[in-house]
């Protein structure tokens, strides 16, 4: 089952790398500079499957004290710090060019940077415990606080004058991009979603084995 | 606006070397896992 996703999720980047490249269109105001949203937008889409799965198993960890629910919170949180990576360099590049800066403080850039730093301390506070049982707890109560951080994220660019962009897709209503682009956004969304899915049921087996080894 | 296809290659250059490189890592702690495995196994 892993290495099928695996092989499916390869196979939905090639393709969606086809459609980025050879089927959508070079935009009209950003050039292909603009080719840049069909990683970063799906990247941030994935960070935050990841933390509301942190924030879910979490919560089903503290409830049932169940150790596949702890491993799934702490497979999720590490492939998240790993796509909100992606998002805040490609944001970062994309940014230079179109804003003419790196990086500016705004709310929807300093929160997605609180973000990366919180679930950071999540895996820190997870590898600094050596009681399993404790660490458990412990990292799913911060998994659980991290998260009121992700509809600040999503919401930052309404309640705030932000140099970011309003979300094209993520919005109540139809998206506002021609078919074309969305099509080929939508590809990449399902190979990001993939290769997440992947990559967590790879390390989920992981933790599984080595907890058992340590046993 | 200049087409900036530095900038793309760059931005999807570091992607392929973040998640490649995090999937090399899970690839190789497999590896790692089985072999230690392997070794007990014997052991016994």
């Amino acid at each position: 089952m892993t290495r099928l996703l695996g092989v499916l999720a390869l196979v939905g980047l090639v393709g969606g790398v086809v459609m980025a490249f050879g089927v959508a269109p070079r935009e009209v105001t950003q050039g292909n500079v603009q080719r840049i949203m069909y990683l970063h937008v799906p990247s941030v889409w994935v960070a935050y499957l990841a933390f509301v799965v942190v924030f879910v198993a979490s919560i089903v960890y503290l409830a049932r004290r169940a150790d596949a629910a702890d491993r799934i919170a702490h497979a999720s949180a590490e492939v998240g710090v790993v796509f909100t990576a992606v998002t805040i360099a490609s944001g970062s590049i994309w940014g230079k060019p179109t804003w003419g800066t790196w990086w500016t403080w705004d709310a929807r850039l300093t929160s997605v940077a609180i973000l990366f730093v919180m679930y950071l301390g999540y895996l820190l506070l997870r590898g600094m415990i050596e009681d399993r049982e404790r660490a458990a707890r412990y990292s799913a109560v911060l998994g659980i606080v991290a998260a009121l951080d992700l509809p600040l994220i999503h919401f930052s660019v309404y309640w705030w004058r932000t140099l970011h962009q309003p979300p094209s897709i993520m919005k109540p209503g139809a998206a506002t991009m021609p078919p074309v682009i969305l099509a080929a956004l939508l590809v990449n969304f399902v190979a990001f979603t993939l290769l997440y899915a992947y990559f967590v049921l790879a390390r989920v087996e992981l933790l599984r084995r080595e907890q058992e080894a340590m046993a | 606006m200049p087409d900036n296809w530095g900038f793309v290659l760059a931005a999807y250059g570091l992607a392929a070397v973040v998640l490649g490189g995090y999937w090399r890592r899970l690839v190789r702690r497999h590896r790692d896992l089985e072999a230690a495995e392997g070794r007990s196994r014997t052991r016994k």
